[in-house]
């Protein structure tokens, strides 16, 4: 306990000299400023920001990116209750309620609850990763190259089974993604793998130019496709601070929401997705009144949020820990960190205590930041969501353009992000939902890395997979999901919680 | 006879376009990618070669296309909608000639010197501006005039990339 908070001490040496606050300032701020535009969600966000922290250190560099992974969030929030589009899967549950509430003069109250409902949620997401943290960096300190390839396949069971459409699709994207990690020279014996004989490609893919082809550019077109019915509330954003009624009706759809987010955003394979959709159907549940669901309850914006905001924190934990991002958004935070020279995983607490103790009280802080800076701005925010599309996405256009350019200020790899823009715009003609393949596509490097070392330490045999005890465990349970979500009744069910 | 007994007797047919076309899709891309790895080496298990996950991969990516293909026989599903081509040439072109104008390029007897932000910046907007059907050319100009000049502010200054304003006038 005493080393926890020494450890959060030292974190918040480091987040709160005034350089670092500025940067998770900023971070936030322009977080949420693209956040909030419609149709552009966290992933997009981050990976059309990520060019920004390219000139920091590294530690401001990732204190940046988590305020502006909390402001994406955040804006999404934002976009959902005042536009009902929302960014992201997450942001569903939030449209339900929350734009009904809009739509009543309580726009500012929606905000409100959902700021300050993230914002307690943070404060004990964080507490949960300092706890965690240290214990969980000592388990993975036992993982050999067999657990780790158990646990990957794990997580990408997961991720397959909570993506949203047909599991067989999330199923061919995890696939792809692992494929086009194989792109590029092979590490053990230099042979060029499938690049066309390209320089370019000899270092395989690059990250931020499949991100934001996929992400960026295919998602402007898939909104220049349909043309969206904004639905700007016109009625007044209202006060912003829930009243005493409104606090009393929250605070136990708050901890609530909190807790199954929290729990449910440390399993690897996006079970952040889950949290909000189970808070929503636990507040539903046990409401004396449920008919009020769907019609502006304020449980309804309270619990999802908060559950929300507990899971993209926690989410985290199996990143800084295992080194295993567990959905896309936290591929993209592998991305980042790569190109600041830091590989996630079990070392990096050991090695660089000052990045992630800082990182980590800077999560809290950005959470209280979002909390000061976005009440007082739904005014700008509300201004922003009526610049129309037309304006936005050539925006959105030149910002991506620059920032790949700026990469590797390689004028190539924005034709390559061109080339991935119309595969991304395939696969949604396709009805691919093209998350999936992001978590493969950085999952795929490290697991061919892991399941070579595997086999040479055990000698050529698969067996070594179900013969270590930790490794069988990962691998009963991803099999476990798979043929859970596969039953007949299961998947009507699945069908359910994603259409609601 | 049940609706579906009655449905299943019926002769087989494409019941979701979409489904279909994205099982062949899979199918095409796993074909190609075996066809580039056809030389690599699979190795033994003791001793995985370059081939072996990228042509596992690949047969996986294949089998599931098949899969995704022969269900789509089978169940009702999405159909393939008209793909708005406007957008793909507009959007991504633009980006194209950002890509090539930024630092020039040679092909043939077309040379483009590097041209820099300034220029590329306002190709992007106003090239990709045209994809919307509700363009308006002088708010685009404008537009794109304030972009560039909040784009090179931002980039260059604030942020201190290493990016090319305009070499061919400022020599930066």
């Amino acid at each position: 306990m005493t080393e926890m908070f020494a450890h959060l001490g030292l974190g918040f040496g480091i987040a709160l000299t005034l350089k670092n606050i500025a940067l998770c300032f900023v971070g936030c701020l322009v977080g949420t400023l693209v956040g909030v535009l419609p149709g552009v969600g966290p992933v997009a966000t981050i990976a059309m920001l990520l060019p920004i922290t390219f000139g920091l250190d590294p530690v401001g560099a990732l204190i940046m990116l988590a305020g502006i992974y909390y402001g994406a969030q955040y804006g999404g929030s934002t976009t959902a209750i005042l536009v009902n589009i929302p960014g992201e899967a997450t942001a569903v549950v939030t449209t339900l309620d929350g734009h009904q509430m809009a739509k009543q003069g309580r726009a500012g109250v929606a905000l409100g609850t959902a700021a300050i409902g993230s914002f307690v949620a943070g404060c004990f997401a964080t507490l949960i990763i300092a706890a965690l943290g240290a214990p969980l960096t000592r388990l993975a300190l036992l993982f050999g190259p067999a657990e780790y390839f158990s646990l990957m396949v794990m997580g990408l069971c997961f991720a397959v089974v909570l993506a949203r459409g047909s599991i067989l699709k999330a199923f061919c994207m995890i696939m792809l993604g692992l494929l086009l990690s194989t792109v590029g020279t092979d590490l053990e014996t230099g042979q060029e793998r499938m690049t066309f004989g390209f320089p370019p490609l000899a270092d395989g893919v690059d990250f931020a130019v499949l991100a934001m082809g996929v992400f960026g550019f295919a998602e402007v077109l898939r909104n220049l496709e349909n043309p969206e019915a904004r639905d700007v509330v016109r009625s007044k954003i209202g006060r912003l601070l829930p009243d005493w009624n409104d606090i009393k009706q929250s605070t136990a759809p708050v901890l609530r929401g909190t807790f199954i987010g929290g729990v449910l955003g440390i399993l690897p394979g996006n079970g952040a997705v889950l949290g909000p959709f189970a808070s929503y159907t636990l507040e539903k549940k046990i409401a004396k009144d449920p008919s009020r669901f769907g019609k502006g309850a304020i449980e309804g914006v309270a619990g999802p949020e908060s559950a929300n905001n507990a899971g993209a924190q926690t989410a985290f934990i199996p990143l800084l820990t295992l080194g295993i991002p567990p959905n896309a958004v936290m591929a993209l935070m592998v991305g980042a960190m790569t190109i600041h020279g830091i590989i996630p995983g079990p070392q990096v607490m050991t090695k660089n205590p000052d990045l992630f103790w800082g990182m980590i009280a800077s999560m809290w802080i950005g959470n209280l930041m979002l909390l000061i800076i976005n009440l007082p701005l739904v005014g700008l925010w509300v201004k922003l969501l009526q610049v129309p599309y037309r304006l936005m996405f050539p925006a959105i256009l030149i910002f991506c353009s620059i920032g790949i350019y700026s990469v590797n200020n390689q004028p190539v790899d924005v034709m390559f992000t061109a080339l991935f823009g119309l595969f991304g715009y395939l696969l949604i003609k396709l009805g691919f939902e093209p998350a999936p393949m992001l978590l493969g596509f950085v999952l795929g490097k490290l697991m061919e890395e892991k399941l070579r070392q595997a086999l040479i330490i055990s000698r050529g045999s698969f067996m070594t997979f179900i013969e270590r005890p930790i490794s069988a465990g990962l691998l009963v349970v991803a099999v476990a999901i798979l043929v859970i979500a596969l039953l007949p009744s299961m998947s009507k069910k699945r069908d359910e919680v994603f259409t609601e | 006879m049940s609706l579906n007994k009655i449905e299943a007797a019926r002769s087989l047919r494409i019941r979701s376009t979409q489904d279909f076309a994205a099982g062949l899709f899979m199918v095409a891309l796993a074909l190609l990618a075996l066809f580039l790895s056809r030389d690599l080496p699979m190795g033994t298990l003791r001793q995985l070669g370059p081939g072996m996950l990228p042509k596992s991969f690949a047969v996986i990516c294949a089998a599931l296309g098949l899969l995704l293909s022969a269900n789509s026989l089978r169940y009702n599903g999405e159909k393939l909608t008209g793909f708005s081509w406007r957008g793909v040439f507009f959007v991504l072109g633009a980006a194209c000639l950002f890509g090539l104008t930024i630092r020039g390029f040679e092909i043939g007897p077309l040379k483009v010197p590097a041209l820099g932000m300034l220029v590329s910046g306002p190709i992007v907007v106003i090239v990709a501006g045209l994809a919307a059907e509700d363009v308006r050319i002088k708010e685009l100009l404008i537009f794109a005039a304030a972009m560039t000049a909040g784009c090179a502010l931002l980039f260059k200054y604030a942020l201190g990339l290493p990016i090319p304003l305009a070499p061919w006038l400022l020599g930066i």
